[in-house]
């Protein structure tokens, strides 16, 4: 089926959306979560994950599979419904349905129609991005006709447990400079120290915000913290932990899980027939930059966060007092700042995210920061971001429900090279 | 003599994630022998000591693994082991003048076959 191009929001002025209000995210399903796949239990491969939290999807709904006319999907989770960690492959695969990577590495919609038996599809596409994108795509189909109910499909597939794991030993053309210092992780650590740098701040003042993501994160029954490592996470933890680049510890990289997540989106129309309160979807919009030289710096991350946001305030209409739940991706913790400041959520300004995390960003105080715990506190799925955000808009966030107005949320992921930012309202308007 | 061990958890004791093949019944041996025990490992520190309790066994010490050598500064030994499953493993014995074994390797409890009046420290030879 379809593979749907320039449906993206990324041509400023994006202006308020045509599609405001005209979608609503009204429920989620999760599969458990586990640190890898043991290549054996079926039972548990990211196929089965995958089926396990599309029918709780559908079920949180009261809904049944012959309702949902479209599935959106990213196949693997990455850009372009990639997988990120090894395929199966060259290891021999098994009896159908697991005879190829289709339902153990990636997930495809065809693939969930011939398990599940969707017999009303109408629209299909497994080629999305990360899943804010997704939500944004899906917003975007359903505003545009395209599909009335929609399955928004997010699998996180990870045989090994941990990925990047690169064999070589040789690094070639403008990897020469960053693969000699491991995957990606020493650009991280450069910007982060060029921020430390730029405002008189240091790794240390990090704490507060990894900390309180842990406890948060530990209320969310889909935690890998909750489910596997329960304990209390600490500020000695954090500040022992392992430098594995300048300035980034093993404490700010999200550890690598396997789960999947699905989310039921439908037209305004339909949204009065679910079981739960819609979250209306009053815009999105996304981005892609490209750095200036070979490794992103302060410079650029400031300015394409900066972009991000104002894309999305002009996207909205809102400003950034209206923002009751706030949601800005933490995958390496150190991203997290960069975004508050842009979007200039509680009024923090550049170079103020760590004193903003000195003050109250509890979960019941009032400036609940990531309530649902983030990568930090859940493990490498992102789903939290989509997931909680509903929830407190719901009103059934349970042990994690802010004290604070829950009425209008805004999350955003997943780089500050590429993102996507969803703005979610209690109200259509 | 002292000999001190440190323990990997992660694919390297029984009760690490993935499970090692060094079991608890080892390192409780171990400890009873003698030998001074306790953990080096990229789980934090809380999490660590908490896999202790559920040993039942109270380590002299629990480390990140960068900080191997505060582990020798404080813990005064004749000979000092580290064994675990990763280059990280090897790296920080290697940087910080620890015998080494690999987690297979120490799953074979090579420190019983240790003379405890007259030991000098195997060299890292992997
Ligand atoms: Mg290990």
């Amino acid at each position: 089926m379809a593979r749907e191009v320039n449906w993206e929001r990324n041509h400023d002025p994006v202006g308020i959306w045509n599609g405001r209000g005209k979608a609503a995210l009204v429920a989620r399903g999760h599969s458990p979560t586990d640190r890898r796949w043991d290549g054996e239990s079926l039972d548990k491969s990211l196929g089965a994950f995958m089926m396990i939290a599309v029918q709780n999807a559908l079920d949180d709904a009261g809904i049944t599979i012959d309702d949902v006319d479209g599935i959106i999907g990213s196949a693997g989770g990455q850009g372009n419904g990639q997988p990120l960690s090894d395929v199966w492959g060259p290891r021999p695969y098994f009896d159908a349905p697991y005879d190829s990577e289709d339902g153990l590495t990636h997930v495809t919609g065809q693939w969930l129609r011939q398990q599940m038996g969707f017999k009303n599809l109408r629209y299909i596409n497994n080629h999305g991005d990360p899943v804010w994108n997704l939500i944004g795509q899906a917003s975007q189909a359903i505003a545009d006709g395209r599909a009335e109910v929609v399955v928004v499909t997010y699998p996180n597939g990870n045989l090994p447990g941990r990925y990047h794991q690169d064999p070589s030993n040789q690094a070639r053309g403008p990897a020469v400079w960053p693969n000699t210092w491991g995957w990606g992780l020493s650009g991280q650590g450069f910007t982060f120290n060029q921020y430390c740098q730029k405002y008189g701040t240091n790794h240390d003042r990090m704490a507060p915000f990894v900390v309180q993501e842990r406890k948060n994160g530990l209320l969310w029954e889909h935690s890998y913290y909750a489910q596997h490592e329960p304990g209390e996470f600490t500020e000695e933890d954090y500040l022992n932990g392992r430098m594995i680049a300048r300035d980034l510890s093993i404490f700010d990289c999200d550890r690598p899980v396997l789960a999947a997540a699905a989310y039921v989106m439908v037209s305004a129309d339909r949204a009065k027939d679910m079981k739960q309160k819609p979250v209306y979807i009053l815009d999105h919009t996304e981005s892609q930059f490209s750095p200036r030289s070979l490794v992103q710096t302060i410079d650029d991350t400031e300015e394409w966060t900066d972009i991000q946001a104002q894309r999305s305030y002009n996207g909205s209409g809102l400003k950034p007092e209206d923002i009751d739940i706030f949601a800005p991706y933490d995958g390496f913790a150190v991203f997290t700042q960069y975004y508050i400041e842009a979007f200039g959520w509680r009024g923090v300004k550049r170079g103020e995210a760590h004193d903003f995390y000195a003050g109250d960003i509890s979960l019941k105080g009032p400036n609940p920061l990531n309530s649902g715990g983030g990568n930090m506190g859940t493990g490498r799925m992102r789903t939290v971001f989509i997931t909680d955000p509903l929830e407190q808009l719901q009103g059934r966030a349970g042990d994690r429900q802010v004290t604070t107005k829950a009425e209008v949320a805004v999350t955003h992921g997943v780089l500050p090279i590429t993102a996507g930012t969803v703005v979610m309202s209690t109200s259509p308007d | 003599m002292a000999i001190l061990l440190s323990f990997d958890i992660d694919g390297t004791l029984e009760l690490g994630d993935p499970p090692g093949g060094v079991t608890t019944e080892m390192v409780r041996k171990a400890r009873d022998v003698g030998f001074i025990i306790g953990s080096c490992s990229d789980k934090p520190l809380s999490v660590q000591r908490k896999i202790w309790e559920d040993m039942e066994l109270t380590p002299a010490f629990v480390s990140a693994k960068h900080q191997l050598g505060k582990v020798r500064r404080e813990n005064p030994a004749d000979a000092y082991y580290h064994m675990g499953d990763r280059d990280t493993d090897y790296m920080a014995a290697k940087d910080n003048n620890f015998g080494f074994w690999w987690a297979h390797e120490a799953a074979e409890q090579p420190w019983l076959e240790f003379d405890m009046n007259n030991h000098e420290q195997i060299p890292i030879t992997t």
